[in-house]
């Protein structure tokens, strides 16, 4: 399980000297196997909060703990190198987490369907493809807990098929937070969510609640 | 006990994948595939070492206190190299390739040891190409004591590793590294030892100097090495200069550790 004890996070003005407080006192668990959804209005702190569970940054004050392997923040930025292309983005992740690369490129070939843009630099796709990339990646390295960031609106019908199908029939046993301000693809996937609103979080256990009081701010 | 063994040794194992798959990178991003591709990796710095190099040669005469002028600025320029690329990439390299942070497993430690360690492997290249054709055209005859010389450079690039993680790590978190470092780095020919032997300065200034320089050192063994006793006294001290380089380590090692912390990603 993953338990998020207290978390603030601060970030340093770039303008002024003062702090941003982005989040205060979040405090949740996420149980094996859980779908929970984060939602918030832009600039909530969604995208902090993935990113803390990810361990790509550090809480300002709190602690989280996980028992299960996590995956990166699957979105739009970050996970894959931009100036790299396609392929040699396959190539990093399959050395770095030691899986064989040609079964890694033959599976992310099949999802994402890049075709002969594989071998051009990443910086030259579409939200879209890169959103496909990412996921495909993701799915590549088979971790217990995917941490999805917004990027499942950016794709279109068949991609959201695929990722549904990958997430619910094929790791259906997985954990998955999920941030997103899109409620079909909340209710979609999720059962419990985090609304986040001003740097708080708020725990539900009805969905429909969650989306009612998330339309309400 | 046993247990945390089997630990440290994964987690070497994984580093040295991460540190692996961050030089392939490198050497790809950096120089493609296409035409001489990573053969720049030790020709860029070639092509300065022999212009410089060749142009001094010119300008000053052949013998210089009794040294013969190639074989002394091969051994002031190349040494300068290793330090200034090593060093200039180091600023702000973390954030710029925060990207590849996003994989838990590459710690900002590995971006550091893949990108400046590639930096070095490359410099030590091209330092043993340029002196195979030095030896070769007749330019410089063979070293007195190579290993001793071979030393002087090893000491030489950990010098500059540290100074490099000291700095990679400082200039995350002070922007005023980026604006300071130039004119140190510029100041640097003077005080490491490009231009004089220590044998050269007066013996007050000689001890406070080996004292505090740690290049100077460097510059000593591969110039001791390269010319022998006959020719010039080296004054170097290998415990002491290990001593000051362990040290610098662990603070690069304490300061790149907490680089996290300062890094606000995209």
């Amino acid at each position: 399980m993953i338990r998020v004890a207290q978390v603030s996070k601060d970030y340093h003005s770039e303008t002024g000297g003062g702090v941003h407080r982005v989040l205060t006192g979040v405090d949740f668990d996420v149980m094996p196997g859980e779908k929970l959804a984060v939602l918030g209005r832009n600039g909530a702190g969604k995208s902090t909060l993935i990113r803390l569970i990810s361990g790509v940054e550090l809480p300002t004050e709190g602690t989280i703990a996980s028992s299960m392997s996590v995956s990166w923040p699957v979105g739009l930025m970050g996970g894959v190198g931009p100036s790299m292309t396609g392929n040699d983005n396959i190539r990093f992740v399959s050395r770095i987490y030691g899986k064989p690369f040609q079964a890694m490129r033959d599976y992310v070939d099949d999802f994402a369907q890049l075709g002969k843009f594989l071998s051009e630099p990443v910086r030259t796709y579409s939200a879209g493809m890169r959103a496909r990339l990412n996921f495909a990646l993701s799915f590549a390295v088979d971790f217990d807990c995917y941490l999805i960031d917004e990027v499942i609106g950016v794709g279109d019908h068949r991609f959201q098929q695929r990722s549904y199908e990958e997430l619910f029939v094929k790791r259906a046993d997985r954990t998955l937070i999920l941030a997103s301000h899109v409620p079909h693809i909340v209710r979609d996937y999720c059962s419990r969510a985090i609304v986040l609103n001003r740097g708080r979080a708020k725990t539900f256990d009805d969905l429909e609640l969650a989306i009612a009081i998330y339309n309400d701010l | 006990m046993a247990g945390s063994l089997r630990l440290l040794r994964r987690d070497f194992a994984v580093q040295r994948q991460v540190v692996g798959a961050i030089m392939m990178r490198e050497l790809v991003t950096r120089w493609g595939r296409r035409n001489l591709g990573f053969a720049w990796l030790f020709c860029e710095p070639l092509v300065f070492a022999f212009s410089v190099i060749a142009v001094w040669s010119y300008v000053r005469a052949p013998f210089d206190r009794g040294l013969p002028m190639t074989a002394f600025v091969w051994s002031g320029y190349m040494p300068l190299l290793i330090f200034r690329h090593v060093t200039s990439g180091a600023l702000e390299s973390i954030s710029n390739s925060a990207a590849l942070l996003y994989h838990r497993r590459v710690t900002p430690l590995d971006l550091f040891l893949g990108r400046q360690g590639l930096e070095a492997l490359g410099n030590l290249a091209s330092v043993a190409v340029s002196f195979v054709v030095f030896i070769a055209i007749g330019a410089m005859n063979w070293p007195e004591n190579y290993s001793l010389m071979l030393f002087g450079f090893l000491y030489t690039t950990w010098w500059s590793l540290c100074v490099a993680l000291i700095i990679a790590s400082l200039s995350e978190r002070f922007e005023a590294v980026l604006h300071i470092w130039p004119p140190v780095s510029y100041l640097y020919i003077f005080f490491s030892g490009f231009f004089i032997l220590a044998d050269w300065l007066p013996p007050d200034l000689r001890r406070i100097a080996l004292a505090v320089d740690p290049p100077l050192h460097c510059y000593e063994m591969v110039r001791g090495g390269l010319f022998g006793d006959q020719l010039m006294h080296p004054h170097y001290d290998v415990a002491y200069l290990t001593f000051l380089l362990t040290v610098l380590t662990l603070i690069g090692l304490a300061l790149v550790k907490d680089v996290r912390k300062h890094l606000e990603l995209e």
